[in-house]
């Protein structure tokens, strides 16, 4: 049955095709999983930002009726974790760190249990804030001479920029099921990353890593937080071998909001040096991250990597240090490390464009990188940030200003680029024809939430020539396909769609194919990239923000489902807005304690905080990237958000709030001088 | 949360009955079951009363004014023609708070009995004053959305939009028990909690609030609601205002400012209603108001920016009002 690719079905706006699932309730979930014999547990967590346990004594939970096991560092096994650390520590080094665990017939009986475990705690000093933890070692990356740059600039801008701890809250909370079927373990896991949570599972329980099949059908938000082997999987598997049954694990929101990751507050010391005619001379950065109180692995938070790429400049010196305190540990969150650089980087550039009286893409253009100056390689999307920069441009030309009255409006202007989004092998996928007219697509990684599914029978189907509702998929199973990444960096669609593409090219041949990712350009080097331009109006009484509209261009490549990507910048801006104007987790110092850990004083951004997004992106296929031409779009639109909206509100009002968020107070006291 | 038993009361006489030490009655409970589940009340009985036929839930205008049933839903006050017309304020700060599945659950009377939503006051790890402890935290810690006003050893601030509104109506509650009804103004039912009674109303433990009396006022009366918060909507006020403007031959005949979010209570701006009663309305008047409004506040050291934020929202009520008489 050779056909020739009739190329229609990639590009096309293709509904998500597991949305009927999802909207009549037939997807299934972590939380939905009911196995014979399931139990439900709960997790006793560190009332201390930092204490010793002297003691535990779980004797009266483990009789409760219901209770059927328990565990803490009493009898647990001497699992590592975090490298530094304890599965079940007898040091406890953040207020919401595990101490016991307890599996019972109802998640009322353990909730009861928990409360008649009795630990004896010995406090310890404790610290909670950026300036005061403990400082690792500076990661220093150096191009030229910076010190040299900045002498022979013409102008300096020298700003320090701090942005906050901000907490993930996916919908769904961090859970699984874990069941036993003899020496193998099954985890219905709600995780962006199957085989990653296989693999540490496994390592953790000393099984071998078939011993272990993760199953994720579907899932409720990660955003990075979902892209490791957390305690509660581990937790969940010891508790179902105490007890011989099925053990389910959700966490509560507020054990989410402690122990589940976080993105790392900044403070980031930047001086840019310029000659008159906006010619950088000079970027240096010295930046510090809280980290937490642990590394907890996964995707690393690269606040420094922004401003060696996205500007041209032979002279770069940055400096990241990792500061411990005694609070939850950070892990990637949507564009890690970027999204906070990018605040202090675009906010620094458009000071610099005030200061040299240049229009803030004139600046940029002028010091335009076509070059990834790291890795010293061309890009293979040189012009791509330049078509952004002229989409935004045009998109945004009817924002207008307002310079009089008590309500301002401005606008502000922000770039960023993306180290990942290029994807990268290894990633296989098997496409198998049922018939003439019908395909299954099969690879064992999961669908994080973005359309992996859509996007990759819109790849098989094209390829095919076969229309969209033939194909299906099989997604999201450890045990059932082939290897597929953790869906981070944004990168499953171009890891995975030229290994689907390969697989569908190899089934025609022969009704079963498998494809793999090929390697990456060995001479150049892929980035996605894209701009934005928000349009904000400030009410100068009260200092009351609203982000009217923003438009918004990237470079991911061929576009494969416009629908998709869409989805994917109207989140990252709406998420980019609560990270510019309300969301901080807010600690106690004296005690110590997260005060916000839920959804009701955590502000996220509601739909009536989200702006009219104008999403401009062109499909720009980059053939020099994979044999596809996509690239990631999850990631990057969250990254020019809030520089975009920060630099509105200095558009609109005159002052400059270099702390996020942008809480009335600080715009207030700023108007009020 | 912990184990409680759970009555659905029949009559008046039974719910009361039901009712003292422990025991809490159960509406909407959209403040209650999150407060135990927070472990944070310990109560052995929740009397239902929803049912309760004798309790009344419909807005009732008759001679005496406008009586709301303490059953009545925030949705049901938002979408009332009779508050909507003649005490839009109202109207205006039940459809303010929390979120349409909040509002379509909470009851009046509820609204008026929350307790409020200080982040170490709903911290279970953490002893306050109003919790029965020594200090409070919030004093010399994060206190950002903490009060200006009162005085009193807790620094949180009265969560209802609703009540300020009610108390620039000069309401009153009506209140029953076991020794029979009662009726106090919402001005003496919301009090400032002290060493010896550490709540913010002078609810008995065996009473219900009943109803709640709008009294009547000329048609010419204008009110209006405007609320300040960190997003556009779904959370409690950083400060509100509820201010009502009756004008006579463009004069200020009557006029109340109840502040919310800066007290432990809503506070009633009485110097910035003697500023304006008499005086011809105009951006001056307003001015002098919206200064005296925050006479005698006194920030910590987080929440200086309700100073400005007050007064920027007492002169825009105020000048709403006088625009759309």
């Amino acid at each position: 049955m050779r056909r020739e690719p009739e190329h229609g079905v990639v590009g096309r706006p293709h509904p998500r095709i597991e949305a009927p699932d999802k909207v009549t309730g037939r997807a299934r979930y972590s939380a939905d999983v009911r196995l014979p014999g399931q139990l439900q547990a709960r997790i006793l967590r560190s009332p201390h930002p930092h204490a010793r346990v002297v003691g535990v004594d779980t004797g009266a939970a483990a009789a409760l009726p219901g209770v059927r096991a328990v565990i803490s560092s009493a009898d647990a096994p001497a699992i590592r974790w975090y490298e530094k650390s304890l599965l079940f520590d007898t040091t406890l080094r953040f207020a919401g760190d595990e101490v016991a665990a307890v599996a019972a017939e109802t998640e009322e009986i353990a909730e009861d249990a928990l409360r008649l475990i009795r630990v004896e705690y010995q406090p310890l000093p404790f610290n909670v804030s950026l300036e005061d933890g403990a400082r690792g070692e500076a990661d220093v990356y150096r191009r030229g001479d910076a010190a040299r740059g900045l002498r022979e600039a013409e102008v300096v801008v020298e700003q320090v920029y701090t942005t906050q701890t901000a907490l993930h809250n996916a919908l769904e909370p961090h859970g699984c099921v874990a069941a036993w079927e003899g020496e193998r373990l099954v985890l219905y896991e709600s995780t962006q990353g199957v085989f990653s949570v296989r693999d540490g599972v496994a390592e953790a329980l000393g099984l071998a890593k078939d011993a272990v099949r993760v199953v994720t059908p579907h899932m409720g938000g990660g955003f990075g937080a979902k892209q490791i082997a957390w305690k509660h999987s581990v937790i969940a598997a010891l508790l179902a071998r105490r007890a011989g049954r099925p053990v389910q694990i959700l966490l509560e929101r507020d054990a989410e909001n402690l122990a589940a990751g976080n993105r790392n507050a900044t403070r980031q010391r930047v001086r840019l040096g310029a000659r008159r005619d906006g010619t950088l001379t000079a970027v240096e950065a010295r930046i510090l991250m809280q980290v937490g109180a642990y590394s907890a692995g996964g995707e690393s938070s690269a606040v420094a990597g922004i401003y060696s790429t996205l500007y041209r400049c032979a002279n770069v010196h940055t400096e990241q240090v990792q500061v411990f305190t005694n609070t939850g540990p950070a892990i990637a969150f949507r564009a890690p490390g970027y999204a906070e650089g990018a605040f202090g980087l675009e906010s620094a550039m458009d000071e610099l464009a005030r200061a040299l009286r240049m229009d803030p893409i004139e600046l940029r253009l002028r010091n335009y990188a076509e070059r990834h100056q790291e890795k010293d390689k061309p890009y293979t999307s040189p012009e791509s940030l330049r078509r952004c920069y002229e989409r935004v441009k045009e998109a945004s030309a009817a924002f207008e200003r307002q310079h009089r009255g008590k309500r301002r409006r401005g606008i502000g202007f922000a770039a960023g680029d993306w180290i990942a989004g290029s994807g990268s092998p290894p990633g296989y996928a098997w496409v198998r024809l049922e018939d003439e007219q019908h395909a299954t697509v099969i690879t064992g990684a999961q669908d994080i939430g973005t359309g992996t599914r859509t996007a990759l029978c819109q790849v098989a189907a094209d390829e095919l020539g076969l229309p969209l509702e033939n194909v299906s998929i099989q997604i999201g199973d450890s045990g059932a396909g082939p290897y597929g990444p953790t869906s981070h960096g944004s990168t499953t669609l171009a890891t995975l769609g030229p290994a689907v593409r390969a697989a569908a090219e190899a089934a025609r041949e022969n009704r079963h194919g498998e494809g793999a990712r090929g390697p990456n350009p060995q001479g150049k080097a892929v980035r996605t990239c894209g701009a934005q331009c928000a349009q904000v109006e400030v009410d100068l009484e009260t200092g009351e923000i609203t982000v009217l509209r923003l438009a918004a261009a990237h470079d991911c490549g061929l576009v494969v489902n416009p629908l998709l990507v869409d989805s994917q910048v109207l989140g990252a801006v709406t998420q980019g807005v609560g990270f510019a104007l309300f969301e901080e987790r807010r600690v106690d110092r004296a005690s110590g304690l997260v005060l916000n850990a839920n959804l009701e004083e955590y502000k996220v951004p509601t739909a009536a905080d989200a702006p009219e997004v104008r999403n401009v992106t062109l499909s720009m296929p980059d053939l020099e990237a994979n044999v596809l031409g996509s690239k990631g779009i999850g990631e990057p639109p969250i990254i020019p958000a809030a520089p975009a909206i920060a630099n509105a509100v200095f558009d609109a009002v005159g002052v400059r709030i270099r702390d996020l968020p942008l809480l009335r107070e600080k715009l207030l006291e700023a108007l009020g001088r | 949360m912990r184990p409680f038993s759970y009555s659905s009361a029949r009559t008046l006489d039974e719910a009361i009955g039901l009712l003292g030490a422990g025991a809490r009655p159960l509406a909407g409970g959209t403040d209650l079951l999150p407060l135990m589940k927070a472990d944070l009340g310990h109560f052995d009985r929740l009397v239902d009363i929803k049912r309760l036929a004798a309790l009344p839930r419909r807005i009732e205008e008759n001679g005496e004014g406008v009586v709301l049933g303490a059953l009545a839903t925030l949705s049901e006050l938002a979408a009332s023609p009779t508050l909507q017309e003649r005490y839009r304020a109202l109207a205006q700060a039940a459809d303010a708070a929390a979120t349409p599945q909040l509002r379509n659950m909470a009851t009046l009377g509820g609204n008026l009995l929350q307790r409020p939503r200080c982040w170490y006051f709903r911290h279970s790890r953490i002893p306050c004053w109003l919790k029965g402890g020594e200090n409070c935290p919030a004093r010399d810690g994060e206190n950002r959305e903490h009060a200006l006003f009162g005085d009193a050893p807790c620094v949180a601030v009265h969560p209802s939009d609703p009540a300020a509104a009610l108390l620039a109506f000069d309401a009153d509650v009506r209140l029953v028990g076991r020794a029979g009804e009662r009726t106090l103004a919402l001005s003496d039912f919301l009090r400032l909690p002290s060493d010896r009674r550490r709540v913010e109303t002078s609810l008995a433990e065996e009473e219900l609030v009943s109803a709640v009396r709008l009294a009547p006022h000329p048609p010419e009366t204008k009110s209006i609601y405007l609320k300040a918060m960190d997003r556009k909507v779904w959370a409690f006020a950083l400060v509100s205002v509820a201010a009502v403007l009756r004008l006579a031959e463009r004069r200020i005949a009557h006029a109340r400012i109840v502040l919310g979010g800066v007290a432990p209570i809503p506070w009633r701006a009485h110097a910035a209603e003697a500023a304006l009663v008499g005086e011809a309305a105009g951006a001056e008047v307003f001015e002098r108001a919206a200064q005296a409004a925050l006479e005698g506040a006194r920030p910590l050291a987080g929440n200086g920016y309700k100073l400005p934020l007050a007064r920027a929202l007492v002169r825009r009520a105020l000048g709403e009002l006088a625009d759309a008489a």
